[in-house]
C-alpha cells in the first residue's frame, strides 16, 4: 500500500488520535474516583493535621475520611461579612478541594464570584479555617486551626505546587516551622493580623512567627496569602460562640 | 504595571534554563557559536508566542473543568483537562510544521537562517514547558499570556546567546582534556544560573 | 542473545544518554533534589520510553512519513498521559505525582523517548526496541538517582527523607548546604559526573 498517498495520511492520522483519544478518555473514567478519593483524603488529613488530631492509627484513604465524619460538627461557608452562605454535608465528608480555593481565592480579590469560604467546625471545640494564595513558583495554601469563637490558634499546616523541597518547600515539610503557629493570636487591631518575620520574630510578637531561613520569598508570599484570607475571616471569626439560641437565628436568615 | 512585573519576572526570575532547566537538550546543542544561538533563539521567541496564547484559549474554553459550560448546561460538568497535554503537543507540532512551510514557500531568505530550527523546536521542553506552566500559574487572561510567553523567550534567547559567547572564547582556553567539550559547558552553566539566582530577590 | 545483551548494557555504561548523548537533561535536573522523586521519575521515563519504542515498532510500517513526527508525538504523549493518571490514582505515589508537577508532563518532549523511536525502534523489531528504550530509560535513571543521592545527602542530610547525618554532627557546627538544593549545582554535579566518567574512559573525551 502507497503509505504516502494523501488520503492514506489523513485517515491514518485521524484514526491514530481517535483511538488514543478513546483508550485515554477510558482510562481517564475508570481512575477518575480513585483520583478524586486520593485528592479529597489529602485535604481531610490536612485539615485534620491542622486541627493537631491524633493520626497517628489512622492509616490509608477510607480510615482517614471515616475519622474526619466521626470529628466534625459541622462545615460552615461564610461570607465576608460572617454570614452563612452554606453548609457541606458532614455526613459525606465534603470538603473544598484546593481547586475549590482557588476559585474563592479569585473571589477574595474581588475578581468575580461570590465568597463562601469554609470553616469546619469539629465537635472537640475547634475551627479549621483555609488559606490560598500565590507562592514562588506556583500556589501555595494551608489550614490554620483555632479555639472556637476566638482568635487563638492551635495549629496549622501548609502545602504548595511546586516549591523548592528543602528550601520554600519546608512550609510543608518542616514541623519546627508550622509548630510556631501553636499558641500565637490573631490581631484585627493591628497593621497586618499576622506576620511571617523574616530574620525572626521580636520577642513578645504574639501574632507573628520566625521566617523560613533561605527561603525569604516563600515566606513572604504566605504571609500575603495568610494575612488576605484572615482578613476575609474577620467577621466569621471574631462572631462570638453561639448558643443554641443564635444558631438557629443565623439559619433562619 | 502588573503586566510589566510579571514581563520582567518571567525573562530573569522564572528563566526558563537556570531556573527551570527547560530546553536544555538544544540549548547545549546549539550553543558552539552565537549566529546560530541567535536564530534558535529568535525561533523560539516567535514560536512561544504563538502557541501560548493559542494553548491557553485551548485550556480555558475547551480543557478545564467545566470550561465547555459555554456550550450550554449539560456540558457544564465536562472536564477534559486528561487530554491537555496531548492537545498542548498536538498544536506545538501542528503550529511548527505550519510556519515551516508558510516560511519555506514566501521567505526563502528567512528559512535559511532561521528555517533548520523549526522542526527541532517542536521537541524543545521550553515551548510544552510554557504552556504547562501557563496552566499552573492561571493567567487572568490572554493579555498576560503573550506577556508571559514573549518574557520566558526573551531569557531563553538571553541565555542561549550569553552562552554561546562564552563558549566561543571558552574554545581557546587550555580545559582538562576529560573536562572538555560538554562536561565544562555544565558547569558553565551552572555558573551562570548562580550568577541569575540574584534576580529571585526583586520585588515589583 | 550476545546481541540483546549489548543493546540492553550499552546505552546503561558506554552510550548512556545524559552524559554521553546529552539528551533529555530537560526535564531531568530540576527533579532530583529528593530521591524518591528522583527514583519515580527515573521508573516513569522507564516506563514511557520502553513502551513507546515498542508500539512505535509495532507500527513502524505503516507510518506515512510525511506525518512521522505528529504520529510518534501522539503516542509518546499517550503513554505519558497513562503514567500520569496511574501515579495519580494510587495513594502511595500520589504525593509524589504531586510533587513532581509539570515535570511528569515534560517527558514528552525528554529528547531520549523521541530520539530513541528516530534512532533505534523505526528500524528495528519490536522486542529489541523495547529493550533498547528499557535500557535507555535505565541509563537516564541511574544518572538521577545518583545527583539526587549526592543532592538530598548534602543538601537536606537525608536519604529517601530520613536522616542520616547523625545530630551530633550539627552539634559540632556541620550545616547543611543550600548551595546544593538550587538548581545551578545540579548542572555542576553532572559536569563533574561527566568528567569522572571520561577519565576513567578516554574513548569518550572530546578533541
Amino acid at each position: 500500500m502507497n503509505t504516502n498517498s494523501n488520503i492514506y495520511t489523513v485517515v491514518y492520522t485521524a484514526a491514530v488520535v481517535t483511538l488514543v483519544a478513546a483508550v485515554l478518555a477510558f482510562v481517564s473514567q475508570s481512575l477518575k474516583s480513585k483520583q478524586n478519593a486520593n485528592e479529597k483524603a489529602e485535604t481531610i488529613s490536612q485539615i485534620l493535621d491542622a486541627a493537631q488530631f491524633d493520626l497517628s492509627g489512622v492509616e490509608g484513604n477510607a480510615a482517614t475520611i471515616e475519622f474526619f465524619k466521626e470529628n466534625i460538627g459541622s462545615v460552615e461557608l461564610v461570607r465576608v461579612d460572617g454570614t452563612v452562605a452554606d453548609t457541606l454535608a458532614t455526613a459525606d465528608a465534603e470538603v473544598l478541594s484546593v481547586s475549590d480555593l482557588k476559585k474563592q481565592n479569585y473571589a477574595i480579590a474581588g475578581k468575580g464570584g461570590e465568597v463562601a469560604i469554609p470553616v469546619y467546625n469539629f465537635k472537640n471545640g475547634v475551627s479549621v479555617v483555609s488559606v490560598y494564595g500565590q507562592g514562588l513558583w506556583g500556589p501555595v495554601w494551608g489550614y490554620i486551626a483555632f479555639t472556637k469563637g476566638t482568635v487563638n490558634i492551635v495549629g496549622a499546616y501548609f502545602d504548595h505546587a511546586s516549591e523548592t523541597p528543602g528550601l520554600g518547600g519546608k512550609i510543608k515539610d518542616d514541623p519546627a516551622f508550622r509548630a510556631q503557629f501553636a499558641g500565637k493570636t490573631v490581631d484585627y487591631a493591628g497593621t497586618t493580623p499576622f506576620a511571617i518575620v523574616k530574620g525572626g520574630a521580636p520577642e513578645g510578637m504574639t501574632n507573628g512567627i520566625d521566617a523560613i531561613t533561605g527561603a525569604t520569598m516563600t515566606s513572604k508570599y504566605l504571609n500575603i496569602a495568610i494575612n488576605n484570607w484572615l482578613e476575609a475571616y474577620k467577621a466569621a471569626l471574631n462572631k462570638p460562640v453561639c448558643c443554641g439560641e443564635c444558631e438557629t437565628k443565623t439559619e433562619e436568615e | 504595571m502588573e503586566l510589566l512585573s510579571l514581563f520582567v519576572k518571567s525573562i530573569f526570575v522564572d528563566n526558563m534554563i537556570f531556573a527551570y532547566f527547560l530546553g536544555m537538550c538544544s540549548y547545549l546543542a546549539v550553543s558552539k557559536n552565537v549566529k546560530t544561538a541567535n536564530g534558535l533563539g529568535l525561533a523560539v521567541i516567535f514560536v512561544l508566542v504563538c502557541t501560548l496564547p493559542l494553548n491557553y484559549l485551548l485550556d480555558t474554553y475547551v480543557l478545564k473543568s467545566g470550561a465547555l459550560s459555554w456550550l450550554g448546561e449539560e456540558f457544564a460538568n465536562v472536564d477534559l483537562s486528561f487530554l491537555s497535554f496531548i492537545i498542548f503537543i498536538a498544536v506545538i507540532a501542528a503550529f511548527v510544521q505550519l510556519v515551516e512551510m508558510i516560511v519555506e514557500k514566501f521567505m526563502p531568505s528567512l528559512y535559511s537562517s532561521l528555517g533548520i530550527f523549526l522542526p527541532l523546536i517542536a521537541v524543545n521542553c521550553a515551548i510544552l514547558g510554557g504552556s504547562l506552566f501557563m496552566q499552573q500559574k492561571d493567567f487572568a487572561g490572554v493579555g498576560e499570556s503573550v506577556v508571559y510567553a514573549l518574557g520566558s523567550g526573551i531569557g531563553w534567547y538571553l541565555a542561549i546567546v550569553a552562552l554561546a559567547a562564552i563558549r566561543e572564547k571558552l574554545a581557546y582556553s587550555n580545559v582538562p582534556k576529560a573536562l572538555k567539550g560538554i562536561g565544562i559547558t555544565f558547569i558553565t552553566v551552572g555558573l551562570m544560573g548562580m550568577a541569575f539566582m540574584i534576580f529571585m530577590g526583586i520585588s515589583l | 542473545m550476545a546481541n540483546f545483551k549489548e543493546t540492553f548494557l550499552n546505552p546503561i555504561f558506554k552510550g548512556n544518554p545524559i552524559t554521553v548523548l546529552v539528551l533529555g537533561i530537560c526535564s531531568s535536573l530540576a527533579v532530583t533534589v529528593e530521591l524518591k522523586g528522583a527514583l519515580v521519575m527515573a521508573l516513569s521515563v522507564t516506563a514511557v520510553t520502553g513502551l513507546s519504542s515498542l508500539v512505535c515498532s509495532l507500527i513502524r510500517k505503516t507510518i506515512p512519513n510525511r506525518v512521522r513526527i505528529i504520529v510518534q508525538l501522539v503516542v509518546v504523549a499517550m503513554m505519558v498521559i497513562l503514567v500520569d493518571q496511574l501515579l495519580k490514582a494510587f495513594e502511595a505515589t500520589y504525593p509524589i505525582d504531586k510533587s513532581l508537577s509539570v515535570y511528569i508532563g515534560l517527558i514528552i518532549t525528554n529528547c531520549i523517548v523521541m530520539g530513541r523511536i528516530e534512532a533505534f525502534a523505526l528500524g528495528n523489531k519490536p522486542l529489541p526496541s523495547l529493550v533498547d528504550g528499557l535500557a535507555n530509560g535505565l541509563g537516564y535513571g541511574m544518572i538521577l538517582v545518583v545527583v539526587a543521592f549526592m543532592r538530598e545527602l548534602l543538601g537536606s542530610g537525608t536519604i529517601f527523607g530520613f536522616q542520616v547525618i547523625p545530630d551530633c554532627f550539627y552539634a559540632a557546627g556541620y550545616a547543611n548546604n543550600g548551595l546544593v538544593i538550587l538548581p545551578p549545582f545540579a548542572l555542576i554535579l553532572l559536569g563533574c559526573i561527566i568528567w569522572i566518567q571520561r577519565s576513567l574512559d578516554k574513548d569518550l573525551q572530546e578533541k
